[in-house]
């Protein structure tokens, strides 16, 4: 056999040339890696299947929620049902009784369930207030809905008449489908007695969902889709450099150990984007409302994604064996998870928690996602450049580690 | 194994010293390898014969260790030479799974380590083929994943991929361990193949006595220096009587029998080697004039002689026989260290 011209050539001449042979280095790792991934189904399933199974899974979970269990309440009317005359001051019963009509509006929306009504107009029920009150601390209903003392009055001389909602706030996470439920019975209410304009509907407060879309799953969605993102990619990347082992054996070749850390960046980084696709697509055909740009989202799931491929390279760099990656990722995230702001507000942690809180990745996930998709945000900020900062810190420091790491075959 | 010249000198040792953490590894270590030749490194654990290869194949930082060393006229001292040498050299690593991806075809794992070189597929291909062929690596399993492969099979797919770019010189480390004792000859008869077809200058680095069958010259080493750098022949000869060996049967063998018999006083230079439970070998000058006098010595001395033999010592032999030596010497430095220190006391 001749000795082959390609080894005798490739490595010597200008830089350019050297740089040429690295980079098709690089190319040939890459294809490497993805036959090696390709191959790896399980590490597939959870990179690509995983996440849209997720996003199904709480879809339908949160939309089962909001159709199947009605809110309950109690009504409590304060309304006088008379009219006074302004001219001649005499009183009459008005020609129309708009809290019966209020309560067939609360009757007729499938959101709804009225469990008591209480008329504490003209003293008959003077401790309404509080017997409603018992019955919510019991759990036997969520909200009060009270019609003010000139329900009626207002209405029928053309002003907006009052309804105050007094919902059970102990689960913030469900307030807002008591405010959709009883938005939906005077939406009801005002079709039905073709109040228009009299009685303006403002369908959503500033920033919160629209009452089209489900509160339940949007709002889970802030939360779910940065920690995905986030902890699928870190959880998937923690193995790749520790878990090779001809990595030393490569090198032994004219490969260098940052082209193959290149190749494996490369690559991931792809499954990123194929992910963050997916991801998004399920997620959006679920009824994901988005207030700012899909491509500010798509760009600001890629970004906390690479964090986490970065963070999850870095422990397979420094790690020696798969159980120490094992350790440290669990150390990572636990970390990461109980100081993102999930369970306490980052803001009412001491001072020095929340430092390190704010250096951590996911603490930027949930204010950039949300900005995104309830205030209409664009992904670039703070929070982006933060990521985008720890990612090339992580990076820098995976090429230092590695290139100092001794590997022997 | 052709003499040649300078020219053909692949690999070049100059008082090669190894220091980890002040520790010394290595101690005034010198050789040289013609190109062709395949080199046995044999010594028990410790001895340094990796850490030597670790320094002829760029893995050890020039800090760790100083003299003059050239791999294919390239000094792996300089960074600049590592890419260079890197794709002069080949390596068969001991466990196949630090060189092979087992999930990836035999095909494709060449496809992998060529790229390094920069070869192209087809290319790496057709040399893949030939050296699977060479190999015997049956056609069938070319494109089947490695872990359905045998050992054996997948022993040797790693010595192709150690080939695949041609290079100058294959280092080989434990290429027999692992494999059982009916395979280990095989390998070894591939390895010699795979040398007399290619040209390719091999190094064994080894505990298998056995691998000297093919190795043109044998190195041994302990606790990192080189005792012996010759060919098998040559070291062999140099035994007491060009290695010819008395093998003795006797009862109820224990070391007061030995000690009996190194005691024989026609033979000052007298070396035994127990190498069973009863059964010794015993190598001395004028061994044709000397071995009825030694028999009648031993059964003078109420030594029971049950079975006799004459053959010509195995490298194996050579090995244990300097080994034992060096330990001798080491021990009468030790004891004469010993009585310096108790005068001076």
């Amino acid at each position: 056999m001749a000795k082959s011209k390609t080894n005798d050539n490739w490595n010597s001449g200008t830089f350019f040339n050297r740089l040429r042979y690295s980079l098709w280095r690089v190319v040939r790792q890459i294809k490497k890696e993805f036959q090696l991934l390709k191959i790896d189904k399980m590490n597939l399933v959870i990179a690509l299947m995983m996440p849209p199974a997720i996003i199904m899974l709480f879809a339908f979970m949160s939309t089962s929620a909001s159709v199947t269990i009605p809110v309950k309440v109690s009504v409590i009317s304060y309304d006088s049902n008379t009219y006074v005359n302004q001219n001649n001051y005499t009183e009459t019963t008005t020609w129309d009784n708009y809290t019966s009509k209020y309560l067939d509006a609360v009757k007729e929306s499938e959101l709804l369930e009225l469990i008591e009504f209480y008329d504490a107009s003209e003293s008959e029920d003077e401790y309404a207030m509080e017997t409603a009150r018992n019955e919510m601390r019991d759990g036997n209903i969520e909200c009060i809905i009270v019609i003010s003392v000139e329900f009626t009055e207002l209405l029928s001389t053309g002003y907006p008449g009052i309804i105050e909602l007094i919902p059970d706030s102990s689960d913030a996470a469900a307030i807002q489908d008591k405010l959709n439920a009883v938005q939906d019975s005077i939406k009801i209410f005002v079709e039905e007695n073709d109040l228009d304009p009299e009685y303006v509907l403002q369908e959503y407060e500033e920033f919160s969902i629209p009452s089209k879309y489900n509160f339940r799953y949007n709002y889970n969605m802030t939360i779910l889709l940065p920690f995905m993102t986030f902890g699928i990619s870190f959880v998937l990347s923690i193995l790749v450099v520790v878990q090779e082992k001809p990595i030393p054996r490569l090198l032994l070749t004219p490969a260098q150990k940052s082209e193959i850390l290149l190749s494996k960046f490369i690559v991931y980084s792809i499954v990123l984007a194929l992910q963050v696709f997916l991801v998004l697509t399920v997620a959006i055909a679920n009824g994901l409302y988005i207030a700012g740009s899909v491509i500010d989202l798509y760009l600001a799931l890629y970004m906390l994604g690479f964090a986490g491929v970065s963070l999850g390279m870095f422990i397979s760099t420094v790690s020696n064996t798969k159980t120490e990656a094992n350790q440290l990722f669990f150390a990572f995230f636990i970390l990461i998870i109980l100081l993102s702001g999930m369970f306490v507000p980052i803001d009412a942690m001491p001072d020095y928690l929340q430092t390190i809180a704010y250096m951590l990745p996911l603490s930027h996930g949930a204010p950039i996602i949300k900005g995104i998709l309830s205030k209409g945000k664009s992904f670039i900020g703070f929070d982006f450049f933060w990521l985008l900062g720890i990612s090339s810190v992580l990076i820098i420091l995976s090429f230092l580690v590695i290139n100092r790491k001794r590997y022997e075959v | 194994m052709s003499t040649g010249n300078l020219k053909d000198i692949v690999v070049n040792v100059e008082n090669l010293e190894v220091t980890f953490d002040e520790k010394k590894i290595i101690r005034n270590v010198s050789f040289n390898v013609r190109r062709g030749e395949i080199i046995g490194f044999f010594g028990i654990s410790g001895a340094g014969k990796t850490t030597i290869i670790r320094v002829l194949t760029c893995q050890i930082s020039k800090k760790n260790w100083t003299g003059n060393v050239n791999v294919t006229n390239l000094s792996p001292g300089s960074k600049k030479n590592y890419a260079k040498i890197l794709s002069n050299i080949g390596y068969v690593p001991q466990l196949e799974e630090l060189n092979l991806y087992y999930d990836l075809t035999p095909l494709k794992n060449v496809e992998v380590f060529a790229s390094c070189y920069g070869m192209k597929k087809k290319e790496a291909k057709n040399i893949a083929m030939e050296l699977f062929s060479i190999l015997d690596i049956p056609e069938d399993t070319w494109n089947k994943p490695l872990k359905k492969m045998s050992g054996g099979e997948k022993k040797r797919v790693s010595m192709a991929i150690g080939l695949i770019h041609k290079p100058d010189i294959l280092f080989l480390d434990e290429p027999t361990t692992g494999v059982d004792a009916a395979k280990r000859y095989d390998v070894l008869s591939y390895l010699k193949k795979l040398n007399r077809r290619l040209g390719t200058t091999m190094f064994l680095i080894t505990h298998d006595m056995e691998a000297a069958l093919i190795v043109d010259r044998a190195a041994i080493l302990r606790d990192g220096k080189l005792l012996e750098f010759d060919s098998n022949s040559n070291l062999i000869t140099s035994l007491p009587n060009n290695g010819l060996v008395a093998r003795f049967s006797i009862e109820n063998l224990n070391e007061e029998k030995i000690n009996i018999i190194k005691r024989f006083p026609n033979a000052p230079n007298i070396k035994t080697i127990r190498v069973g439970n009863e059964t010794l070998e015993v190598l001395m000058d004028d061994f044709e004039k000397n071995l009825s006098k030694l028999i009648q010595f031993m059964m003078e001395n109420g030594l029971k002689i049950n079975a006799m033999s004459r053959d010509v010592a195995a490298f194996r032999r050579y090995f244990q026989l300097r080994i034992q030596e060096e330990e001798e010497k080491e021990r009468l430095i030790r004891i004469q260290q010993d009585a310096i220190e108790e005068v001076e006391i």
